[in-house]
């Protein structure tokens, strides 16, 4: 879901239902997100970088 | 990641999916699946029974859900719906007594079947804001920013492209909307002579 676009995407339960020995019913929610929420997104998995140090050798390499 | 099936797999997949349910819609689902159907199977699963007051017996007992999708959070009168694998249309007419005669619900399933009765059951709920329709979850017949809810039970695991069907429902919901599904997952690893097999897709 996350892959495809959705945004809060998550399996929120188990619904008790053993569809096979090997598989349950489970509910999964998700949200398309508004252009708002998209920014703040985008702003909130933005790694700041702050620009590199320069420091000037000093005589003698120290 | 799923194996790549061939295209003779994939087409005896969908007829496969398809003939069985065209025997659900033809008889009561109990017999098809193992956990609880019909009006035991929608207790259990804490629906609504209150707004169901009305539903004929026949759409009660096609009840074959793996959860409740409306338990995911509510539908507002006025929204729109789309209902994807709707079967015979129970979850579909439901949300269209949420939604009220201000909204609008479109059930679509894969199999004509299920559509007829589906089509019948709203007939005889006289609710004027249901569509039914066949298709496929992979390409849906509906524009962009469409709806402000998809709900769907049990219906993406039969779906053979996955990732396809669920940009498909981002497409169609609006900006904000919700996606509320029921499902089955693997809670358990398959035996090494299940695992791999073509006929897991339709048992």
């Amino acid at each position: 879901m996350l892959k495809t676009g959705f945004h809060r995407a998550s399996l929120t339960a188990f619904t008790g239902f053993k569809t096979s020995p090997y598989t349950e019913g489970a509910l999964f929610y998700g949200e398309k997100l508004v252009a708002a929420q998209a920014l703040e997104s985008i702003i909130s998995q933005t790694v700041l970088v702050e620009e590199p140090k320069v420091v000037e050798c000093a005589p003698g390499g120290a | 990641m799923e194996p790549r099936l061939t295209k003779k797999e994939e087409a005896l997949i969908r007829e496969t999916i398809r003939n069985k349910y065209s025997q659900v819609a033809a008889a009561s689902p109990g017999s098809y699946f193992r956990y609880p159907t019909g009006a035991e199977g929608l207790r259990r699963q804490r629906y609504p029974l209150d707004l169901m007051r009305d539903f004929p017996k026949s759409l009660i007992e096609s009840f074959c859900g793996v959860g409740n999708p409306f338990s995911l959070g509510p539908i507002h009168p006025g929204e729109a719906v789309l209902d994807i694998g709707c079967g015979a249309g129970l979850d579909t007419l439901l949300a269209a007594k949420m939604v009220g005669p201000e909204g609008r619900v479109a059930g679509l399933d894969a199999t004509p079947g299920m559509i007829e009765k589906a089509r019948a059951h709203a007939v005889l709920l006289a609710l004027p804001n249901v569509t039914f329709q066949v298709g496929e979850a992979e390409s849906l017949p509906f524009p962009d920013n469409d709806f402000d809810v998809i709900i769907s039970n049990g219906v993406f695991n039969l779906t053979l492209d996955k990732e396809k069907a669920l940009k498909e429902s981002h497409r169609v919901l609006k900006p904000g909307g919700r996606f509320m599904l029921a499902d089955m997952v693997l809670v358990a690893a398959l035996p090494p002579e299940k695992a791999g097999k073509i006929e897991n897709w339709y048992q």
